[in-house]
């Protein structure tokens, strides 16, 4: 019994000299993936239309996943293979920075906070965040937020938004968006925020909620890559805006929210 | 008066016939020494009469109470009927006063001065007033027994279970228990039904003596007729058998 | 590691309070369930018996996850509405009485059949018996197990971050999440955990050694 009273400091210095070790992601992306003909992307398994995992086939489809694939043949040429790691919120930046995946399309908003510690292409998407209540619900807007119940999910940054804007609120975070949407329809709260487009695609799978009273933030939605990785960066952005040059962004903007109830999608093209 | 009525009973373990057509009348303030070979029934027997058996066929009645009826209350017949085992049973988490005092005050509710004042005079008869409080890993097994009688004792029972109470005794302290057992049977004018291999012993305290072989009742006589000449010549070849270690 | 702590001290503190909160009170409760259980199991009425196998079985075979799960999204949905930290901890404290149920059956099945008799046949009822008898012995020969099965229970309690129990571990991921800073965040945590369950361990030691 004695014994544990070293093994405590020893596993505490252990921990500690994991946290510090240097990493893969000091290497240059763009070499490696040149040199391996294949793009690691960390892309979201649980968000319909912009990553999700089809049961049928196991894949993640979605606009963030096709993305990924036509940026992936834009840098790597026609036989540039792209795979696919998924990941949540709360994930998304660790397995960048443990190198893990090489860029992360996962729905994620470029803020100053996450500049600070991961590095982001141009913005690729044009999202809000909005509120995704039940039909029947007196919410209107952010406004009627004091005093309820608001869902996010761990990790995104819309949980600190509704902070400022409705400090009156309780926040609960769950761990992702199934989870926080199957905590809505049981009553645990009045409302899910997020991004727009990631409600819109709840707001298809579940018919009896909707979203309402329009964006209150802006959320450029951007590739991510690990801070000095500038070269693959740069390679990113040179194929987006190839991508919007040629008119194949619009075609997916089309395929993904073209069937969305409520959401006009050409408020998104790009040229 | 008849404290014991066995009529016709049976008793089965699953398909083993452990006590077959048990006839049997003890009277009130009779002393009767159970004897006979290994696994005849004589435990089972006695295990009966308190309820600790239950049994399949027949009547059972026990101080008035009719132990064959479900619906009779074994805790008010047990609270009359003591018992003291083999292997004592004393409870290993109370010292050896709250062993004697324990079903006094939560079963006869007996004022707590009193509780104790008895206590330490059965005590002092088992003489034992100095191991009060010590627990009964503390003490020998014949100490053991003496606190097991004195605890059945401190229920006041019309009638007392003794089943091999010395078998698990090493021989010098064999004696003591039987000093007491003695004592209290002689004493008290209660009933006493006592299975054991103490020849001498049985000869002294028992007025009837009652021989069991295979789950049957093969002899049931006075005691100085039975150890004089006993009828079957299963018991003779029993007695002769304990007789000569 | 430190920056971490000091920075985040009262969110840590907030949820070092739940994860306590949560822990004592699963602690108590399961302790007596578990004690009914356990009794059911021994019971000499067979539909007793089944009723306590079956109680036992069943929470102990399912994650603890899914349990939690069923009170946070199925109850309140039909039945009652309840937070995250109360489904959380009562999910925490009924599986945890399985395990507690299955320790003290076999502490009272350790007690001699001649304990029991001994205490019958001086006219005490069944539950008197046990109450005076058998369960104090059952629990002294089961300090131990139980023992772990605290310390289990403790860490289990990171349970809660599944439904937004505001616990140790939620405040964990909230942290990793903002400060990318995900093996630090989870390192103080741990140690936050430690400084619970450890004492916990030694207490259950010296209990041991003084009813020994
Ligand atoms: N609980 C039980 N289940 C099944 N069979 C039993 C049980 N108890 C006793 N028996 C059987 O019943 C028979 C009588 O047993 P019992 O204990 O009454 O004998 P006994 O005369 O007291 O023997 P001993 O002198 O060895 O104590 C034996 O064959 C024994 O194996
Ligand atoms: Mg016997």
């Amino acid at each position: 019994m004695k014994k544990k009273f070293w093994l405590f400091p020893l596993l505490v210095c252990i921990l500690m000299l994991t946290g510090c070790g240097k990493s893969l992601s000091d290497q240059s992306v763009l070499k490696n993936v040149k040199q391996s003909n294949t793009i690691t992307w960390g892309v979201k398994g649980d968000v319909k239309l912009f990553g999700l995992i089809d049961v049928r086939d196991g894949q993640q489809k979605g606009f963030d996943v096709d993305m990924a694939k036509a940026i992936t043949k834009h840098i790597l040429g026609p036989k540039g293979r792209a795979e696919f790691v998924t990941t949540t919120s709360q994930s998304r930046v660790p397995l960048l920075k443990n190198g893990n995946v090489d860029a992360v399309i996962a729905t994620m908003t470029i803020t100053p906070e996450r500049k600070k510690v991961i590095s982001f292409s141009n913005s690729y998407f044009d999202a809000g965040q909005s509120l995704l209540v039940p039909k029947s619900s007196k919410i209107k807007s952010i406004k009627d937020l004091a005093g309820k119940t608001v869902i996010g999910v761990v990790g995104s940054n819309s949980v600190d938004n509704v902070r400022k804007v409705a400090p009156k609120a309780k926040i609960i975070e769950l761990q992702d968006y199934a989870q926080a949407m199957n905590a809505l329809k049981s009553g645990q709260g009045d409302a899910l925020t997020t991004d727009n487009g990631i409600l819109f695609g709840l707001a298809v799978q579940n018919p009896s909620y909707e979203v309402r009273g329009g964006t209150f933030t802006v959320e450029p939605y951007g590739v991510a890559v690990n801070k000095g990785q500038t070269g693959f960066t740069k390679a990113v952005d040179k194929a987006v805006l190839e991508m919007q040059h040629s008119g194949e962004y619009n075609r997916l903007i089309k395929k993904w929210f073209g069937d969305v109830p409520g959401f006009n999608y050409k408020e998104l093209y790009r040229r | 008066m008849s404290m014991i009525e066995f009529h016709d009973v049976q008793k089965y373990y699953g398909h083993f016939h452990a006590l077959h057509d048990i006839n049997l009348e003890i009277d009130e303030g009779e002393t009767v020494v159970l004897i006979g070979p290994s696994g005849s029934g004589k435990s089972t027997l006695v295990r009966t009469v308190n309820g600790l058996e239950s049994i399949q066929k027949g009547q059972l009645i026990v101080n008035g109470h009719d132990l064959s009826d479900p619906k009779t209350n074994l805790n008010i017949l047990r609270s009359d009927v003591g018992m003291v085992f083999q292997h004592f049973n004393l409870y290993k988490n109370k010292d050896v006063l709250e062993n004697i005092m324990l079903a006094p005050r939560i079963v006869s509710h007996i004022p707590e001065e009193e509780n104790k004042k008895q206590a330490m005079e059965l005590l002092e008869m088992v003489g034992l007033e100095k191991w009060a409080h010590n627990m009964p890993s503390q003490i020998s097994g014949g100490q053991k027994q003496r606190v097991a009688i004195a605890r059945t004792l401190a229920m006041k029972p019309k009638l007392i279970l003794y089943d091999e109470p010395t078998s698990a005794l090493d021989p010098e302290m064999i004696d003591d228990v039987l000093q007491v057992i003695k004592k209290v049977t002689s004493e008290s004018g209660m009933t006493s039904l006592i299975v054991t291999h103490e020849m001498g012993f049985a000869k002294e305290v028992a007025n009837r003596v009652i021989f069991m072989d295979q789950g049957q009742i093969v002899e049931d006589d006075d005691s100085s007729t039975f150890f004089k000449q006993p009828k079957t010549v299963r018991a003779q070849q029993f007695l002769s058998k304990i007789i000569s270690h | 590691m430190i920056n971490i702590f000091t920075k985040f001290s009262s969110q840590l503190l907030v949820g070092l309070g739940w994860t306590v909160l949560s822990s004592v009170i699963a602690l108590f409760f399961s302790l007596i369930i578990g004690t009914v259980f356990a009794i059911l199991e021994v019971l000499p009425n067979k539909v007793a018996r089944v009723i306590g196998r079956a109680y036992v079985e069943i929470l102990r075979n399912i994650p603890l996850l899914v349990i939690t799960m069923f009170f946070y999204l199925v109850i309140p949905k039909y039945v009652i509405k309840i937070d995250g930290f109360t489904a959380g901890t009562i999910g925490l404290t009924l599986y945890t009485s399985a395990f507690i149920a299955e320790t003290i059956r076999s502490g009272i099945q350790s007690v001699s059949g001649g304990q029991m008799e001994g205490a019958r046949s001086t006219g005490m009822t069944y539950w008197q018996a046990m109450r005076y008898i058998i369960l104090p012995q059952a629990f002294k020969i089961v300090i131990p197990p139980l023992g772990n099965q605290f310390v289990n229970l403790v860490k289990n309690s990171s349970v809660l971050a599944f439904v937004a129990g505001f616990d140790l571990m939620y405040q964990a991921n909230s942290i990793a999440s903002t400060t990318f800073d995900t093996i630090n965040s989870y390192l103080v945590v741990g140690i936050l955990y430690l400084i619970i369950t450890m004492p916990l361990s030694y207490y259950m030691q010296h209990l041991e050694k003084k009813l020994a």
